[in-house]
């Protein structure tokens, strides 16, 4: 469970209230460590619609994210605030990131040219014998793993063009121009290129220039960080009609045990709702948890893992008689 | 000191509930501490021993059977309001005649009585515990 060198803190995104874990490393070390396992909320690019089978980001409940904060395990970045500040103040870390941007599309520009150059040859020299030809096209095409983008070859390759030196009047582009004889100038300018990742463009270090973002918290977070605390893992509760679904281990391998709902310590509580609670968490095998911060100076003696978080909580559960 | 009448009342439908229809033995009604102080409770109790019987009918599939042991029952009636500071002052109040086992937990019998004098009963654990069934 302990790491023997310290990891650096997992970066959480908040973006319209929700708090987004983009990287996958981290999301498997708070699964692992933290006892937190949300939902995978990212989209397919090709499928958008779909809704079974999502990737990374996961979004984090409102109290995994502070619990994780008070663990000092992570940091919350308003992306919000983080993005636009980011793209005006361009540092020495862009630059490198822009050029290894530039060197994959120049490097993927420059074999689709040299593939059509090489095609436009073998249609010149033996253009005359069809059947030849389309022979030596598929020979040439096949060794080569670029035949993904050939097909519509010089018009792409204008169209690329006139698109890139579009962004190339609002940024400078010293790379394109320095590297290339002006023979080849424009079909050798760079593309523009989204990557899968922008790993790199993050700050070394937690909160390093980072505009951090607090977390709001729900009223039943006293009992959250409690059972968190006890190394339970809490879903949401949605199903079974309470604030969290509590598991003695990974969802993925253990029923949950509690159906839990905060309170406040003076909060009026309906005796019927304990009944219907109750009486559901029997049908489905479960105890309905109920708890809140303590709130005066009735606290239970010798109790000191309770006292600690200074919560208490009760188990209900009917009693079938 | 005593409670206002109707908890009172309250406590002697529960007790009649226990002892006509659940057939409860050794049942007592404790409206103070037994300790030297006296002091009033946050509400009656009641404490009984359940029938063997009635225990065993509600684990059909689980093997290990408990045997009766004093019960601590709070009644309530349904239109009441409960706050967690009360539920913590009624466990606080109740005084067990020997030490729990380790690892147990106080544990009251929440009697729950309704207009048409039924009642309904509810295990109230003092902190997490895991469900029997699961």
């Amino acid at each position: 469970m302990t790491s023997d060198t310290p990891r650096p803190h997992v970066r959480i995104s908040k973006a319209a209230n929700r708090y987004l874990v983009f990287d996958i490393d981290d999301v498997m070390y708070l699964r692992r460590n933290h006892s937190i396992c949300s939902p995978f909320v990212g989209t397919m690019p090709q499928a958008p619609q779909q809704s079974v089978f999502m990737g990374l980001p996961i979004e984090l409940m409102a109290e995994e994210a502070q619990v994780l904060v008070e663990k000092n395990v992570a940091y919350v970045v308003d992306d919000c605030s983080y993005h636009p500040a980011r793209i005006t103040a361009a540092g020495p870390q862009d630059r490198q990131y822009i050029d290894a941007v530039q060197a994959i599309t120049s490097d993927a520009e420059r074999s689709l040219r040299e593939g059509a150059e090489a095609r436009k040859a073998m249609f010149a020299n033996k253009g005359s014998s069809k059947k030849k030809g389309k022979k030596n096209v598929k020979t040439s095409d096949t060794p080569s793993s670029e035949d993904v983008i050939d097909g519509p070859s010089v018009d792409a390759d204008a169209e690329a063009a006139a698109a890139t030196s579009l962004f190339d009047t609002t940024t400078e582009s010293p790379v394109a121009t320095n590297k290339n004889p002006p023979v080849n100038r424009e079909a050798s300018e760079p593309w523009m290129a989204t990557l899968t990742t922008s790993d790199s463009l993050l700050a070394p270090s937690p909160g390093q220039n980072e505009p951090l973002a607090s977390v709001d918290v729900p009223p039943s977070y006293p009992l959250y960080a409690h059972l968190q605390d006890k190394g339970y893992f809490m879903m949401p509760g949605l199903r079974f009609g309470c604030d969290y679904n509590v598991y003695p281990g990974d969802p993925l391998r253990f029923h949950s045990h509690f159906q839990a709902t905060g309170f406040q310590w003076n909060e009026d509580i309906n005796v019927l709702d304990l009944v219907t609670a109750g009486r559901l968490g029997t049908n489905v095998k479960k105890s309905f948890l109920i708890g809140g911060k303590v709130e005066d100076e009735a606290m239970p003696k010798g109790k000191t893992e309770e006292t600690a978080k200074n919560v208490r909580a009760f188990s209900i559960e009917w009693a079938a008689m | 000191m005593a409670h206002p009448e109707y908890l009172s009342d309250l406590a002697s439908t529960v007790y009649e509930n226990l002892e006509n229809q659940h057939d409860w033995t050794l049942l007592e009604s404790h409206t103070h501490k037994q300790a030297q102080d006296k002091t009033l409770l946050p509400r009656p109790l009641i404490t009984g021993l359940p029938l063997a019987v009635e225990l065993v009918k509600t684990h059909a599939t689980y093997t290990v059977e408990e045997t009766p042991e004093i019960e601590w029952v709070v009644p309530m009636h349904l239109n009441e309001k409960l706050t967690l500071k009360q539920l913590a002052a009624v466990f606080d109040s109740v005084e067990l005649s020997e030490p729990l086992a380790e690892g147990r937990c106080k544990r009251l019998l929440m009697a729950i009585v309704h207009d048409d004098s039924t009642v309904v009963y509810y295990f109230v654990h003092d902190g997490i515990v895991k469900p029997r069934q699961n």
